[in-house]
């Protein structure tokens, strides 16, 4: 815009001229508004509320034979291998992620073997760009698989299931929500909450306790347990899910 | 060299804050707070750009999720800023009324004079703010993002949500558009 070029001058003198104020320092208000659960939208409430009364009815159906791997209990959820308390954390977060006892990386097809389960992966994210086995038993086999995607923003868990619980979760706004394919539904946890693994002697480790992002859990009945984390939103976060093959 | 250190600072703190660290969020809002502020103030928000930034801060950390990280966290901070913006002059305009439009609070445009620069310089000046803020919005946007807040085409389609063509046609119409308003400014010699 050649014919423009003055007038582009006298713009940019102006921006340089006018006067802004000095911001507030947010860093408090921003930390204190993030450290409380976001608040649900109306519609998704409804939508949450539906999908609650629909596992509500499936959960009276199937109760019998799957007593041991869905509960809605009060405010306890759970799904095989992992329990979540729906109140608010005690005590503050750890602002530092640690990682699982004993971790080693591996690829796909020794992941799979070491496992003696079959290893998923969700297609929409692409290759893992890391495997991870953790807390191996003495013949090696691990307890944990974890695949690391998006420069570890994104985290792929899964474990056979049919174990007491490995990770207690601590998150006041978990909800059950449908996942197609899943009859027993999962839970979604939309904001960051602390996450503690019990070892196989179950011992909690306070020490690996590490703050969760956003995360999707559901199991199969094949009693293998998924959980997905790093994802802000629902939506997204069951699109991945939906692809895991 | 130093860029590409800052650019990969900025991606670590991104991606440790996307897994909920709050501290690394904080890195971020530590940085992007003044130009965050500036380009709320410009675009229209006046003394609610400090209201307007921790929105957008808490906003934008609930959607990490869906940053792509293509052009840098800055346009993509700035576009859930404009957005704000957005929402509150239309909150303001609901309240104040089409009549009270033009008395609306502070000026979200502040001049402040240069002492060493002439009285018609000055006068110019202000007239050139007066003539931006009668535009139509649209048109308004891209000149305060383009060329007073010093962004690229890239970054403005992207604050602005709008395709890159978009952006540079809508420049030039607003530029003629703005011309147009403005005297002829006298050439020396002529």
């Amino acid at each position: 815009m050649p014919e423009h070029d003055d007038l582009i001058g006298e713009l940019r003198e102006l921006g340089r001229a006018l006067a802004v104020p000095q911001p507030v320092d947010q860093r408090n208000a921003v930390r204190a508004r993030l450290a409380r659960p976001a608040p649900h939208r109306p519609r998704v409430r409804l939508w949450l509320a539906a999908a609650v009364a629909a596992l509500t009815a499936t959960v009276t159906l199937v109760a019998p034979a799957r007593a041991a791997v869905v509960e809605v209990v009060g405010d306890l959820l759970r799904v095989a291998g992992i329990e979540v308390r729906r109140e608010h954390p005690r005590g503050s977060l750890p602002a530092n992620p640690s990682p699982l006892p004993s971790t080693r990386t591996a690829d796909l097809a020794e992941a799979e073997r070491a496992a003696g389960f079959r290893v998923l992966v969700p297609e929409l994210l692409g290759p893992p760009e890391e495997v991870l086995l953790a807390d191996p038993d003495p013949g090696g086999r691990p307890r944990v698989v974890t695949l690391v995607f998006r420069g570890g923003t994104v985290r792929f868990d899964q474990f056979a299931g049919n174990l007491s619980p490995l990770f207690r979760k601590t998150a006041p706004d978990a909800q059950w929500v449908e996942l197609a394919g899943v009859p027993d539904g999962a839970i979604w946890m939309a904001s960051p909450h602390p996450l503690t693994y019990a070892d196989r002697t179950g011992t909690e480790y306070t020490a690996t306790a590490r703050l969760a992002g956003p995360t999707l859990i559901w199991d199969t009945s094949e009693l293998i347990t998924y959980r997905l984390e790093g994802f802000a939103t629902l939506e997204e976060a069951v699109r991945v899910a939906q692809s895991v093959r | 060299m130093r860029g590409a250190a800052i650019e990969n600072d900025e991606a670590t703190a991104v991606a440790r804050a996307r897994a909920g660290d709050l501290d690394a969020y904080e890195v971020l809002v530590v940085r992007f707070t003044a130009p965050a502020h500036r380009a709320a103030t410009l675009l229209g928000a006046g003394a609610d750009a400090d209201d307007v930034v921790q929105e957008a801060f808490v906003k934008a950390y609930r959607q990490l999720g869906r940053y792509r990280g293509e052009s840098g966290f800055r346009p993509w901070l700035l576009a859930i800023v404009a957005n704000e913006t957005r929402n509150l002059l239309r909150s303001r305009n609901r309240r104040a009324g089409l009549l009270m439009r033009a008395a609306v609070r502070e000026d979200p445009m502040p001049l402040e004079p240069d002492p060493a620069e002439s009285a018609e310089a000055t006068e110019r000046r202000r007239f050139l703010v007066e003539q931006l803020r009668a535009l139509d919005v649209r048109d308004r946007e891209v000149l305060v993002c383009r060329y007073l807040l010093d962004l690229s085409e890239a970054e403005t389609a992207m604050t602005l949500g709008l395709p890159k063509g978009t952006v540079k046609s809508r420049t030039a119409r607003a530029l003629t558009r703005l011309r147009d308003r403005l005297p002829v400014k006298e050439v020396p010699g002529a």
